[in-house]
């Protein structure tokens, strides 16, 4: 096994496994139904759709990582592209948030 | 019909017969491409060209094709800047100057983008390529296809630019061309199309290379090199390179967004039907800003090495060196509102984005004090590279300061769009970026060409840009405060003039500073066997390019390094242990092979961006598939490398072992 | 024998991997646009009016199975069963021009409907987001009928596994994308 792997470059992901995969699809499959069940039942008030189905859209973000990505931090490159996905992330989030900060104070001074 | 499908709007009224100026300068370009072309038709080397230039994928030629790409546009930008200078010396109160207002539009657009985009991006590429992977002791970038491809995408952008010289006109817009005045209502013509897709094209390059350096710096060090013991060069590029990757994106974007509202009557930044013209601003600077920290930190990596070797001691504070440069690389992405104080955000956003901007002074701040806590109690060598760093020292100071000022919402209220700004912007630029880049090429020019740079006339070029940039600039601090605006081609206060013709003397004096950096270059290569540096290491640097012959083997390092401290080489040195001796064992070394790939899909990337501007159907198809056919037919290309074998390598590390001595 | 080559699928595949933290970047600009440029006052003719929800549905579970199918490929790989790799490359490519087709479809009938990408800053962003995403996953479809046809060539080698792994970050990074297509753009529609 030792051996093998000495000769396998390192991708930083994980071990591949049928099961892993199914496990996964069976969460983002779940996820999927359920974000689509909050807004198609109209059960609930804008609010609290959009808690659950960005949550749910969050969770499932997280799953396809894990466990069709097969992200991990085990070996040193998966360490690396785990570190580049959150520096990646951090700016994203600033950039958003940010944007959407600047642009609706903006609109509030611009517009009234 | 066939004839619109195959040249779209593009007729022979494109070409502007009525300009005499366009018309000398297309006329002067494409004599100089004449007689480059005549040239090597001459000598019969075009062969040579093909097989040794064009078709290379090894990292130092790369990075001399970008140096020499960045001279030849520094000369383009550098002519836009004596053309406003001069129009803005004669032209005021009574006088119009020569240069009607759309020309005068379009100079300043092309200047800010030539020099931005088609010259410090370049150069900066330039240093990169030649000397990152040497410093970490590899014998090539991650990704040498890839770093082919990337400098000729750069290229061809930089080409349509100047393209737009003889077909058509470039954008009147500014370098960052703002909506509405870029949209087609307000642009009707081609110029605007011209900046989107010259920056598209380079741009793709210039995101390629980014991951190529990052995955470089972080794969390819020798044996040893722990981040901790890099040299501070390569931490700085690769917190550029960072920004590269996570900045250009958003340019790419954004520019697609323009061009579809453009192309295809999208609303993205359109007056009406919802669009949000903020949105495109806010968009812009936050690559913007990046950009200017992609384009400062290696300069920042450079002053590290030259302080260090010019002062033959140990760089001080490496630690806090390599936290500052996380810092700056970390806060570059929270400050962009600065550019857009005046456009409508509240105080609250306002004071945050100017808190923040002040805030990243300070790491630039520790950086400066580490420099100058090396050179105390070392012992100073005043060589030109060392000459651009002091220079460098006060005039990025400077420059930082009125940063500062302008960092203030209040006093950016009076000062926005003001020359008070141009003045800031270009103070950084040209003392932090610019000194720094010119610090670099003085500095690793021996590496690259085997024979050190005249210091005479280097010294000489050296003090006449450095007047002429006091002489040009602190004028526009002043004018700044007294409300002369920017991008004028005329003013009708007349107490302006005064300074506006000392500005154009300090521009002067920069352009001898130009002459007497290409004398430099000239009667370097003529003097080039006195100047020959026959050790490879002639400054007694301290890094591993230095181990190594000038200009460097093929394969960089016959045998790869190993490293146990930072500044390996220099400890080996004064410990006068040599590492590399007769008894290492010489393998044949793993090379990639030349290819043709990355200049065939720039060239119908080319095709492709002049095809969209002009609207050309057929040629548009053919650039789109000949992008797509070549990529993927080099996927299918199965022998793209090959061994140098023991016995060349052999020779050529005796030749270099006899000259050294 | 210190060899480079031998770490050089790594490398490869790490540079790989920060394209691909660049196309996030790409996609966040396009998705903070979209969100910039669906909040204000809104045009009378509004994506809920015409999306159907059941259709985005069965699009995601067309994606999401492809995606499910690709590692199925992979798993083949890596057992050395280059027929099936082609097979379930195939099955993907399949799912995925589906995916394709009803998305062209609904593009055209919104289109013919009235809600064109030149219409208001909300149908550009909607057609330009939603596109861009469909672009991609087209070149991904063109890239996975060149891998079934360079499989053969390449045999179980480390260029292919390196190549497929390639397609996979790939491949799954556009599913990603579009869970937060469906929720930003289709669900905060609809709700």
């Amino acid at each position: 096994m030792q051996a093998k792997e000495r000769h396998q470059p390192d991708f930083g992901t994980g071990q591949k496994k049928l099961s892993t995969y199914l496990i996964g699809l069976g969460i983002c499959t779940f996820l999927t139904l359920f974000a689509f069940w909050i807004v198609m039942s109209r059960q609930f008030s804008s609010l609290e759709g959009f808690v659950f189905i960005y949550a749910a859209a969050c969770l499932q973000f997280v799953a396809q990582l894990i466990f069709f990505l097969r992200l991990n931090t085990q070996t040193e490159q998966g360490r690396v592209n785990v570190m580049s996905l959150v520096f990646t992330g951090v700016v994203l989030i600033t950039v958003i948030i940010g944007t959407l900060w600047i642009m609706s104070n903006l609109n509030y001074y611009m517009v009234h | 019909m066939f004839m619109k499908l195959l040249f779209g709007n593009l007729t022979l009224e494109a070409i502007p017969f009525h300009s005499v100026i366009v018309m000398g300068a297309s006329a002067f370009m494409l004599l100089a491409l004449l007689a480059i072309l005549f040239v090597i038709t001459y000598y019969h080397k075009w062969a040579y060209i093909w097989n040794e230039w064009i078709t290379t994928v090894d990292h130092k030629k790369i990075g001399i094709m970008y140096l020499l790409l960045s001279l030849v546009m520094l000369l383009r930008g550098f002519s836009d800047v004596i053309l406003m200078r001069t129009q803005q010396a004669l032209a005021g109160g009574s006088s119009y100057g020569f240069l009607p207002p759309d020309h005068f539009n379009q100079i300043f657009t092309a200047h800010g983008v030539i020099m931005i985009f088609f010259v410090a991006m370049p150069m900066m590429f330039a240093l990169l390529n030649m000397v990152i992977p040497l410093q970490i002791g590899a014998r090539d970038v991650a990704y040498p296809y890839l770093n082919s491809l990337s400098f000729w995408l750069t290229f061809v952008g930089a080409m349509l630019c100047n393209a737009s010289l003889i077909f058509g006109s470039f954008a009147q817009t500014g370098w960052l061309a703002y909506p509405p005045l870029s949209e087609l209502y307000y642009s009707p013509d081609v110029g605007v199309d011209y900046f989107i897709w010259s920056l598209q094209i380079s741009g793709v390059g210039t995101l390629l290379a980014g991951i190529n350096f990052i995955a470089t710096i972080f794969k390819m060090r020798c044996q040893g090199m722990t981040l901790m013991k890099m040299p501070i060069f390569v931490w700085a590029s690769l917190c550029a390179m960072i920004l590269v990757a996570l900045a250009f994106p958003v340019l790419t974007v954004t520019l697609a967004l323009l061009a579809l509202d453009r192309m295809m009557g999208m609303h993205f930044f359109t007056d009406y039907a919802g669009g949000n013209i903020m949105m495109y601003i806010n968009l812009i600077w936050i690559w913007g800003h990046p950009e200017v920290y992609i384009l400062i930190l290696p300069a920042f990596g450079i002053f590290s090495e030259v302080v260090a070797t010019f002062s033959q001691k140990r760089l001080f504070g490496y630690t806090t060196m390599v936290w500052a440069i996380a810092a700056i690389t970390f806060l570059s992405f929270v400050v962009w509102l600065h550019h857009f104080f005046t456009m409508g955000a509240g105080a609250d956003v306002n004071a945050f984005f100017g808190i923040a901007t002040m805030i990243i002074a300070i790491p630039t701040g520790v950086k400066v004090f580490n420099w100058l806590f090396t050179m105390y109690k070392g012992r100073i060598i005043l060589a030109t590279p060392m000459l651009w760093v002091t220079a460098f020292f006060t005039t990025f100071a400077i420059g930082g300061m009125s940063g500062v000022m302008l960092a203030i919402p209040p006093v950016d209220f009076q000062m926005h769009n003001s020359v008070f700004l141009v003045a800031h912007f270009h103070n950084v630029i040209i003392g932090g970026v610019l000194f720094g880049y010119f610090a670099g090429i003085i500095y690793w020019f021996p590496k690259a060409f085997g024979f050190r740079l005249d210091e005479k006339s280097g010294t000489w070029a050296f003090i006449f840009w450095v007047v002429g940039f006091y002489v040009a600039f602190m004028p526009l601090y002043v004018l700044g405060l007294n409300g002369f605006m920017r991008r004028n081609f005329y003013y009708a206060n007349e107490v302006y003039h005064p300074y506006l013709v000392v500005a154009a003397i300090g521009a002067g004096f920069i352009f001898i500073g130009i002459l007497l950096q290409l004398y430099q270059v000239f009667i370097s290569i003529i003097n080039r066997h006195s100047l020959r540096d026959a050790t490879g290491d002639p400054w007694n640097g301290r890094t591993l390019e230095w181990s190594i012959s000038s200009p460097a083997p093929l394969y960089n390092f016959a045998v790869l390094p190993s490293v146990e401290e930072l500044d390996q080489f220099w400890v080996d040195k004064e410990s006068r242990h040599h590492k590399v001796s007769s008894q290492q064992v010489i393998e044949p070394i793993h090379m990639p092979k030349n290819t043709a790939a990355g200049f065939i899909i720039a060239m119908f990337a080319g095709i492709l961006g002049f095809a969209l501007i002009w609207k050309m159907l057929i040629p548009g198809i053919i650039g789109f598939l000949g992008v797509i056919i070549t990529t993927i037919a080099r996927t299918f290309t199965k022998e793209t490398d090959y061994y140098i074998d023991v016995e060349t390598i052999k020779r050529t590390q005796l030749a270099f072992q006899k000259e050294a001595k | 024998m210190h060899s480079q080559t031998l770490d050089h699928d790594g490398t490869d595949v790490f540079g790989f991997w920060l394209y691909i933290m660049t196309d996030c970047i790409l996609f966040a600009c396009l998705f903070a646009t979209y969100i910039v440029l669906n909040g204000g006052m809104q045009h009378t003719l509004m994506l809920k009016d015409f999306v159907a929800l059941p259709d985005i549905l069965i699009e995601t579970f067309l994606l999401l199975a492809s995606n499910f199918t690709f590692c199925l490929a992979i798993l083949n790989l890596y057992q050395s069963k280059l027929k099936k790799v082609q097979f379930w490359l195939m099955i993907t490519f399949l799912f995925g021009a589906a995916f394709i087709y009803m998305e062209l479809t609904e593009f055209a009938r919104l289109a013919t409907e009235g809600f064109r990408w030149d219409l208001s800053a909300q149908a550009s962003s909607f057609f330009t987001l939603v596109g861009t995403h469909g672009l991609h996953v087209s070149f991904g479809l063109l890239w996975i009928l060149i891998m079934i046809f360079q499989l053969p060539l390449l045999g179980i080698s480390p260029a292919s596994k390196r190549r497929l792994t390639y397609l996979g970050l790939f491949w799954n990074f556009l599913d990603i994308v579009w869970i937060f297509v469906f929720t930003v753009v289709y669900l905060m529609g609809a709700l």
